[in-house]
């Protein structure tokens, strides 16, 4: 009985929830198959349901090369972030080293710097080496490691048991070792989120694309396409609506897909629990 | 090889991207603020060297003084909110079996969204008068508030929009209370500690580093809290189908939603002040930094 | 390895900086007259879809024209993407801003470049243009850009309204303004508003101070730049009548009336919907009004005044155009601005298809040039000659944004004295005038 009460409890809320969080989602969708001047209007439910708006944005952008751009610029910045910042969490979370933690806090005082004052120094940066208009001053910094990223992963490495790895170093692994053949398994769930994070960023990312590549529309990326459907005195929100759905869908799908990393990276290791 | 000599060379195989990058996008651009601050300098023209009339200026501006108050109060309310509302709902998720991935997925589409359409779409459905949630409220005999109309309104506006796009601390809580081990739960179970004792004893200890992290990253962004601010004050003032410039609205209403950097970006942009925004950034930079050292203390005690 | 660590930043930031600060060349002789001008010219615009395919066919006819000069168009950028990219050494040879808020900074800077030795060159007369015009292109005697198409504002009202209320036509005074706004306002047995005969809130749609400010015909800056803001009694004027209004409808009922409105670009614009009798916009809202509310019947008129000699003037501005300091081929982007800005036929081919204002005289009496009854209206605001713009600044629109937020405070009894409010005000923008440009 008291389970079952626990189980409805449970339930009546999360399905709540669910409303809650999809309403917007459902006004956008609404939105996006009104007529332009219905939008934003304290009408919610479409007058005449204007599926047009779907084939407009395919008609009025390029989309199929902009989905291209953000897929290049969300794989490899995750790609790159991912070889540049896991093994600089793991030495910051599981060696020891002088340093180490002033180190850590200079990691996340890079976050601190409002983007407003670092892109200029940047765009100077890049302008001067030839490479703003294209989409290189977005990737090429995940090389060199991404602070966001690298902190996560530290602190998703601290909670893992340091058993594990010394019986590892015993059997005579290497560091780098270590990390392929135990701590990567292990570490599954916090390596899944930041990936996740980081495509989402770039996924989304708006500013990043405007400065470096808006001038060169080959170069355009999905979120910066959304910007374009406004006049001198009007934007036409059931256009950027329709385009945001069309943005979001690819990443539901994934992330839909994805979470199962969270669950089973622990259950099918088992080294856990 | 000594073995020392073998351990820093480990390391620096390990760290040496990373250093680059701390070079090149962290101590270059803010080797550049630091010298910005202490010029005159609007992007076009050669920087003009002024000492320390910025900072002085900093002390003798009104405008800062009410950015800084409300990204102040932001912090205060936003960043516990974010980290309870993640909690609760990933705890919920853990205890369901069928459906969570939907359910899961639902939860997070929020932060999916494009943070200006989602905010958009936030801001009318709360649009006081013809709004749904609004005309949900009158029919239980509620008169709701004007929500992001209301200078009293628009701050908690914002932190239930914030709320709604929890999902991304949501996943990280769910990636840490996964991982937390279950034979220690069990163990708890049997020595017969209730619900609240388990979280507190076994839990909490666990997903420690994680609540950190939260912490640390939610008052960096909410010193940084800028477009959804902005989004919010346009489309409430009723003027998010204007295409150019949006800055005059900024702030609405009555300055509420005027936020720190938003004031950072105005004048170093719109106003040409590039050199009082630099001094601008390095004070917000020494607050963050005196802020997350705090919260980091006890996770660097750890190692 | 840690020690020299903090050797490289501080090594690269010099000459990264170096590198990034030097100005550009000044003053390039310029070509002797009638040289033969070729090559490609960059051309950055902000317009994006139907507005950009205007901007196309002009450009078209243009090197249709000039065979030799090749024009390679981007639309859709705005003006700090512009800004950042001049400052960085990477700017388009011909750049078009949708705001004179960035003319003082422009020019002073020397962004954008001047633009004399080329009109006295090729003998381009500055009469050609509107006096108005020519005050938001230069910035202290210095021309460093062209108009392209203007906005003038006037004052919108509702006719079936009117007839209702029995208001013979539109106001002329500020006493007749607000007497029209009371007769015109409904209310419902709560109080609450239904429809408002004018709704006097600062930042509601457009009614920004620089929109408002020819009513009392406002002074912004004195000759060296300085906010006037404070010293001129002309906005005590317009504040208090404002103030007088907003109190006689009830600040928080006027709030909740607005935060019950629709967006102003959407069919649900409450001057289209009715439940704003009289409102101020641009001459763009008449193609919004016809096509949107087909029903409404509206007239338009210059907006009320303080004095009866400023009657029929209002407010304008426009977009400007410039060639940046990095211009690979000024020549040749000279020829373009001169074309879009100096060319009759491609001014009026435009101002016919963007809907907005043609820029010199010549086009403005131009039959080719589209005018329906209410269009002219704003053609005749446009000409008259007390009709004012905001003046470029080097602090950019730092003194109307400065004096629009002391004017929300004002509003909303925040602020009880006004002649001390003024001169904050005064203060705030002379010390931006100081840390910025």
């Amino acid at each position: 009985m008291n389970r079952w009460l626990l189980w409805t409890a449970r339930y009546s809320l999360a399905i709540a929830l669910c409303v809650m969080f999809v309403a917007p989602v459902a006004f956008l969708l609404l939105t996006s198959l009104m007529t332009d001047s219905q939008a934003l209007t304290a009408s919610y439910w479409p007058h005449q349901w204007r599926f047009a708006n779907y084939a407009d944005v395919f008609s009025k952008t390029p989309l199929p090369r902009y989905l291209l751009n953000t897929v290049i610029y969300a794989v490899a910045a995750t790609g790159f972030m991912l070889l540049s910042s896991v093994p600089a969490a793991y030495a910051l979370a599981k060696l020891r080293w002088r340093g180490q933690n002033a180190y850590l806090v200079v990691i996340v005082c890079m976050m601190m710097i409002p983007p407003q004052v670092t892109t200029v120094p940047l765009y100077l940066m890049w302008a001067n080496v030839g490479l703003t208009g294209t989409l290189v001053p977005l990737v090429l910094p995940m090389l060199l490691g991404d602070a966001f990223s690298i902190f996560l992963l530290r602190q998703f490495l601290l909670t893992i048991p340091g058993e594990y790895l010394d019986a590892a170093r015993v059997d005579g692994c290497g560091e780098w070792r270590t990390l392929l053949r135990v701590v990567l398994p292990m570490a599954r769930p916090g390596i899944a989120a930041a990936a996740l994070f980081q495509f989402f960023y770039a996924w989304n990312d708006y500013y990043g694309p405007l400065l470096y590549t808006s001038e060169n529309e080959h170069n355009w990326t999905l979120s910066l396409g959304l910007a374009s459907f406004k006049t001198l005195h009007h934007v036409q929100w059931n256009l950027v609506s329709a385009a945001t759905i069309l943005t979001m869908v690819p990443v539901v799908v994934l992330f839909f897909f994805a979470q199962r990393a969270f669950v089973q990276g622990v259950t099918l290791t088992g080294v856990k629990g | 090889m000594p073995h020392k000599l073998r351990h820093a060379l480990t390391v620096a195989s390990f760290m040496a991207p990373a250093t680059v990058g701390i070079v090149v996008f962290f101590l270059y651009p803010l080797g550049s603020a630091v010298y910005f601050s202490f010029t005159k300098f609007d992007l076009l023209s050669t920087p003009e060297w002024v000492g320390l009339r910025n900072y002085r200026h900093l002390f003798d501006d009104p405008f800062l003084t009410r950015a800084a108050t409300n990204t102040l109060w932001l912090c205060v309310i936003m960043v516990p909110a974010r980290m309870l509302g993640g909690l609760a709902t990933a705890m919920l998720l853990t205890g369901l079996r069928r459906g969570s991935g939907i359910v899961r997925t639902i939860f997070y589409l929020p932060a999916l969204a494009p943070p200006v359409a989602a905010t958009l779409a936030f801001v009318y459905l709360l649009k006081p008068g013809v709004g749904p949630v609004n005309t949900a409220l009158a029919q239980v005999g509620i008169d709701g508030p004007l929500w992001f109309n209301s200078p009293d309104w628009s701050k908690p506006s914002l932190v239930l929009l914030c709320l709604w796009a929890v999902g991304d601390v949501m996943v990280l809580y769910l990636a840490a209370l996964l991982d937390v081990p279950q034979a220690q739960l069990e163990a708890a179970r049997i020595d017969g500690a209730n619900a609240w004792q388990r979280f507190r004893a076994v839990t909490l200890p666990n997903i420690a580093p994680v609540v950190t992290f939260t912490a640390v990253i939610g008052v960096i962004t909410t010193l940084q809290y800028f477009a959804q601010a902005a989004v919010a004050a346009s489309a409430a003032s009723g003027q998010a189908t204007t295409g150019a410039g949006i800055s005059s609205t900024f702030g609405y209403p009555e300055g509420s939603t005027f936020t720190y950097p938003l004031w950072l970006y105005v004048v170093g942009f719109r106003y040409g002040a590039l050199g009082y925004a630099n001094a601008m950034a390095v004070v917000l930079f020494l607050v963050a930094f005196a802020v997350s050292l705090l919260l980091l203390r006890r996770s660097l005690k750890v190692t | 390895m840690r020690r020299i660590v903090p050797l490289i930043p501080l090594l690269t930031a010099v000459a990264l900086l170096a590198a990034a600060c030097t100005p550009g060349p000044k003053d390039k002789p310029i070509a002797d007259p009638g040289a033969d001008v070729s090559g490609t010219v960059e051309f950055w615009h902000f317009f994006t879809d139907r507005e950009a395919t205007a901007i196309d066919g002009v450009v078209a006819d243009f090197q249709a024209s000039h065979p030799k000069i090749k024009v390679v168009v981007k639309s859709g950028q705005d003006d700090s993407k512009m800004t950042q990219a001049i400052g960085g050494g990477q700017g388009p040879d011909v750049g078009l801003s949708y705001s004179t808020d960035i003319v003082g900074q422009f020019c002073a800077s020397g962004a954008w470049l001047d633009l004399g030795q080329y009109l006295t060159r090729d003998k381009v007369s500055l009469d050609g243009f509107p006096q108005t015009v020519k005050e938001y292109t230069q910035y202290k005697n210095k021309r460093c850009a062209m108009p392209v198409l203007a906005d003038a504002y006037g004052l919108y009202y509702n006719k079936k309204l009117f007839a209702e209320a029995g208001i013979a036509g539109p106001p002329k005074t500020l006493d007749e303004f607000a007497d029209a706004a009371k007769k015109l306002t409904k209310r419902s047995a709560d109080g609450t508003i239904q429809v408002a005969g004018f709704l006097p809130l600062w930042g509601f749609y457009e009614n920004a101070p620089s929109h408002l400010g020819p009513m009392v015909g406002g002074q912004w800056l004195k000759g060296d730049g300085t906010s006037a803001i404070g010293g001129d009694p002309a906005w005590q004027t317009l504040l208090k009548w404002q103030k007088d209004l907003v109190d006689w409808y009830g600040y928080d009922k006027l709030e909740a009336f607005r935060a019950s409105l629709g967006d102003e670009y959407s069919d649900a614009n409450a001057f289209q919907k009715g439940q704003v009798a009289m409102n101020f916009d641009g001459e763009y809202r008449i193609a919004f009004a016809k096509d949107q509310a087909p029903d409404l019947q509206f007239g338009v008129a210059p907006m009320p005044t303080s004095s009866p000699d400023r009657y029929g003037s209002g407010y304008v501005t426009g977009n400007v155009i410039g060639i940046s300091r990095t211009a690979k081929n000024p020549e040749a982007a000279w020829e373009l601005i001169k074309y879009l800005t100096t060319d009759t036929k491609a001014i009026v081919k435009l101002a016919n298809t963007l809907k907005n204002i043609p820029t010199t005289k010549d086009a403005l009496a131009s039959p080719d040039l589209h005018l329906d009854p209410e269009f002219k209206v704003f053609v005749d605001i446009f000409n008259h000659p007390k009709t004012s713009t905001t003046p470029p600044s080097s602090a950019g629109p730092a003194y109307q944004e400065t004096f629009q937020t002391f004017c929300d405070t004002w509003q909303s009894g925040g602020a009880a004295d006004l002649g001390k409010g003024l001169s904050d005000v005064d203060k705030q923008v002379n010390s931006l005038l100081q840390l910025g440009g």
